[in-house]
């Protein structure tokens, strides 16, 4: 096994070592503006090395799987002056079994995807012609080494397959994109229900209605929560708890939000995009529990982090981010959260988020594609309106959780969900 | 390299393919907080063939170098699948060329515990500035890209494209208020561009600490005057995606709405893409399919005049290519893109923008910026309130949206001096991210910006 040798020569001199060797190969086709664009297949290698030498570590990468010598040499050069360490390299330890391999993927061939995009683009086309329409769908598959030098060595192969299509709609100066992609370790794409939700935003947006500015209430449809999500991905995330960036440090077994509110970090749902049974750094991945009923309960940690918080590493090595988040259903139906809505925004994309500083919790936005609610229906969409708020604000200010979650590309599971004010200006 | 690369593509099938290969040798540093984040190299090699016959598209990507002839069949047989109608693909003169970068201190031979101690200054000096400083991310990286780019009709270019870029990044806490002061520098012509940047790392941590105290901008209309630093990246956002023509050459509405001749801006109102200036971060003398760049003018005393271009999106608008197809790395085929994007410069003086204001706001230096074609934003790195014809508070949280038909009518005044901050910049679009692109511009004024914010 190449990563093995690497250690074993990373280990000549260093007091600790891990490496990791990924092969990837993938096939893809796309449609651009109504016809078969391009077909492409992909093969990619890594191989990363990560050396201790004297409580000292450096890293170094390449995609040249042959220069074993160059790729240790490099590793052991940084860690001559590298970042200090505060861990011990982890021991073999036996993880919870998750299915990342589909045996239905790899057969797939081009001729089949490109019949898959025909059909989500004939549903987009048949809905209204004037929608120029773009559509993909790929598969790949990886084989992945890990091994370190306190006998963590093994080998996993997995799968992918996904797509999604989307379409520009032109109408004078008005300018619409939308829509839809989902993505999974498995074969199994309802493709046909994914064009139907892209063709279901077309339609909400036929008529464009006047927003007023003022607060009102917003309704995040689950591919909106990103909105309120991103400061929580950086607020949660070990490195920056242990740095003080985060304004939820210290905030352990507070509540943080309303008490509806649970979200899970879950890398074992079979298939999910970002499932697997080791973290990067050759941990067993887990299940942690982040927000449970408006508590915060857990940051996420790798090795390196966990040792400079004196906590434990959750498995989110290298680096502390999330693997699939998943947001518990509540009990209120979309349609009832609509329903109930006398004037506000319903939220699908925004355009912005981020640019700021998003740590601190605060979004300025533009809402790219949104619709207005009056009187309990949904009247049109929206155009050159701002959306801003506070994450953490927001999530003591929920109003209704929708009691069905759904997948938001891949590794997001989530309901709908309705904050009760926030503060909207239009032109 | 080329002997190999051309003996590939005479294995090649189809009406026209390309093959371009990359080695990148990267290196960085970084500081969080007092310590050392993260320190390491890469290497990496890797291309893609690129093959078109009959409309379709066939592309190749692989790190292993040493079948092209494989990767070039590959690559033929996915066209072959796809290409169903007629290419379109704008002539060039096939041309040879191998340049080579010039760098004033060579990064490659810089050890990497120079690099180190070079921004650990500047990372004292952000953690030092002030007790309520809470951390800092204090990077430097630089890579180093060779390419070789070959095709079937005798085109051979080799290219060297070397980058340094270094970010300080300042956070400062006041209970749970946490803000950020950000500066940037980055360019292609040498490692002394990491060095000397200690006033950055002061301004960042002072901007941090500042912003502590400062309040969001309240939402709402204003006339917003924003600075070059921000100027760029607005022409960037505000029109410069749309003047790509991809998103055009296949969609008659969208043509009729971007048909040249037609009125964007006012008179006085020049935006430009321009590939060849010296010395800009988006600056290429071929692009990645071989063609020479150069000055576009995209609009000219406010009138759509031109738009950015492949070879194929050039062929099939029955115009000339602009040399602005552009691919991140290896993994990716070339897609329009701009270089260089800029205002030109008008002839009002910073204090004759502000003067008649009774309300504005002043926006300073960007953060970002996104489009949807139509509403487009960018964001501010902080601003202050204009009252009474002066500068007045410092406010943060300011991001700006407009609408590409309206606001470009809306811009009534330009400064008098363009200027090109060399800052680290990147665009994406689609997958590919980040590209860099230059962003310059003077002084800019604009009636009715929507200001995002609470009110």
């Amino acid at each position: 096994m190449t990563a093995t040798k690497l250690v074993e020569k990373a280990m000549a001199k260093a007091q600790g070592a891990q490496a990791s060797l990924i092969k990837t190969e993938s096939t893809n086709v796309a449609f651009e503006n109504d016809k078969l664009k391009s077909s492409r297949t992909s093969q990619t290698t890594r191989v990363a090395v990560r050396v201790i030498l004297d409580g000292k570590i450096g890293s170094c990468s390449t995609t040249d799987a042959g220069d074993i010598d160059g790729v240790v040499a490099g590793a052991l050069d940084a860690a001559e002056f590298g970042s200090p360490i505060h861990f011990n390299l982890p021991g073999a330890q036996e993880g919870t079994d998750v299915k990342v391999y589909d045996h239905a993927v790899l057969p797939v061939t081009k001729e089949e995807m490109v019949h898959i995009c025909e059909e989500m683009l004939s549903a987009l086309k048949g809905h209204n012609a004037d929608i120029l329409v773009n559509a993909g769908i790929g598969k790949s598959s990886s084989s992945a080494e890990f091994a370190n030098s306190s006998g963590i060595q093994f080998a996993t192969e997995t799968t992918s397959f996904g797509g999604g299509v989307s379409g520009v709609w032109v109408r004078g100066t008005d300018i619409l994109w939308a829509g839809r992609g989902h993505g999974s370790r498995k074969r199994e794409l309802d493709h046909l229900a994914i064009a139907r939700k892209a063709v279901e935003l077309f339609k909400m947006a036929e008529k464009t209605a006047p927003a007023q500015s003022g607060e009102m209430p917003v309704i995040f449809a689950p591919e909106g929560m990103h909105v309120l999500l991103l400061a929580l991905r950086m607020g949660f995330n070990g490195k920056n708890v242990v740095l003080g960036a985060s304004p939820l440090r210290g905030k352990l077994g507070e509540a943080i939000a309303h008490a509806g509110l649970s979200i899970t970090d879950n890398p074992l749902i079979d298939h999910a995009a970002a499932s697997s049974k080791y973290d990067g750094e050759g941990v067993p991945r887990q299940v942690t529990p982040i927000i449970r009923n408006g508590v915060l309960e857990n940051f996420l940690y790798d090795l390196d982090t966990a040792g400079r918080a004196s906590a434990k590493t959750t498995g989110h090595g290298i680096g502390c981010s999330p693997t699939n988040l998943v947001i518990d259903e509540g009990d209120t139906t979309y349609e009832d959260m609509i329903r109930e809505t006398r004037e506000g925004l319903l939220v699908h994309s925004v355009m912005g988020l981020g640019q700021g500083n998003p740590m601190s919790g605060e979004f300025s936005v533009n809402v790219q594609l949104g619709y207005k609610i009056e009187n309990g229906e949904i009247v049109g969409r929206v155009k050159d309106v701002m959306l801003a708020g506070n994450t953490y604000d927001a999530l003591k200010n929920i109003d209704a959780i929708g009691d069905k979650a759904e997948w938001v590309g891949g590794t997001l599971l989530t309901p709908p969900v309705k904050i009760r004010g926030m503060s909207v200006v239009a032109k | 390299m080329r002997e190999r690369m051309e003996r590939a593509l005479r294995k090649s099938t189809v009406e026209y393919a390309e093959i371009r290969l990359e080695e990148v040798s990267s290196s960085w540093v970084a500081f969080r907080g007092e310590e050392l984040d993260r320190v390491g190299s890469s290497r990496n090699v890797g291309g893609i063939v690129r093959a078109l016959t009959r409309g379709g598209w066939g592309y190749a990507t692989f790190n292993d170098l040493s079948d092209l002839e494989t990767r070039v069949a590959e690559a033929c047989e996915s066209a072959r699948l796809v290409g169903k109608g007629t290419s379109n693909f704008a002539e060039v003169e096939p041309l040879v060329e191998q340049t080579s970068a010039k760098l004033e201190e060579d990064f490659r031979e810089v050890p990497l515990s120079r690099k180190k101690s070079v921004i650990e200054e500047y990372n004292k000096i952000v953690l030092g500035h002030h007790s309520k400083i809470e951390t800092s991310d204090v990077a430097y990286s630089d890579s180093f890209r060779k390419l070789w780019y070959a095709n079937t009709e005798g085109t051979y270019i080799e290219d060297e494209r070397p980058d340094v870029t270094v970010r300080v990044s300042a956070t400062a806490r006041d209970g749970d208020n946490v803000q950020r002061g950000f500066e940037s520098a980055a360019g292609g012509s040498g490692f002394q561009i990491a060095e000397g940047l200690h006033e950055k790392a002061e301004t960042a941590a002072k901007r941090a600490v500042d912003l502590l105290s400062a309040p969001s901008v309240t939402g709402g209309k204003y006339t917003v005057v924003v600075n070059p630093r921000l100027a760029g990246v607005f022409a960037h956002e505000a029109f410069g995606h749309l003047s790509e023509a991809d998103f055009v050459y296949e969609n008659d509405r969208m043509k009729e709405l971007m048909t040249l001749g037609k009125r964007f801006g006012p008179d006085f109102l020049n935006i430009i893409d321009d590939g060849n200036l010296p010395a800009r971060r988006g600056t290429h003398k071929y692009d990645d399919e071989g063609v020479r760049t150069r000055e576009n003018y995209l609009i000219r005393n406010g009138i759509l005049v031109g738009r950015l271009h492949s070879r194929e999106t050039a062929a099939k608008m029955g115009e000339r290519p602009t040399g602005n197809a552009r691919a991140v790395g290896y993994q990716f085929e070339p897609i329009v893109r701009m270089t260089n994007t800029y205002i030109d410069s008008g002839d009002a003086d910073f204090n004759d923008m502000i003067a008649d204001l009774k309300l504005g706001l002043y926006a300073i230096d960007m953060v970002g910026g996104q489009t949807s074609m139509e509403m487009f934003t960018f964001s501010a790195a902080y601003g202050y309130m204009i009252r009474d014809g002066a500068i007045a508070e410092l406010v943060r949280d300011v991001v700006l949206t407009g609408n590409v038909f309206e606001t470009l009518m809306n811009i009534d005044m330009l400064g008098d001096t363009v200027e090109w901050p060399a800052v680290g910049g990147g665009c994406g679009k689609g997958a590919q991210s980040p590209l860099p692109v230059g962003f310059g511009g003077p002084y800019v004024r604009m009636q009715n910006l929507v200001v995002g914010g609470r009110q």
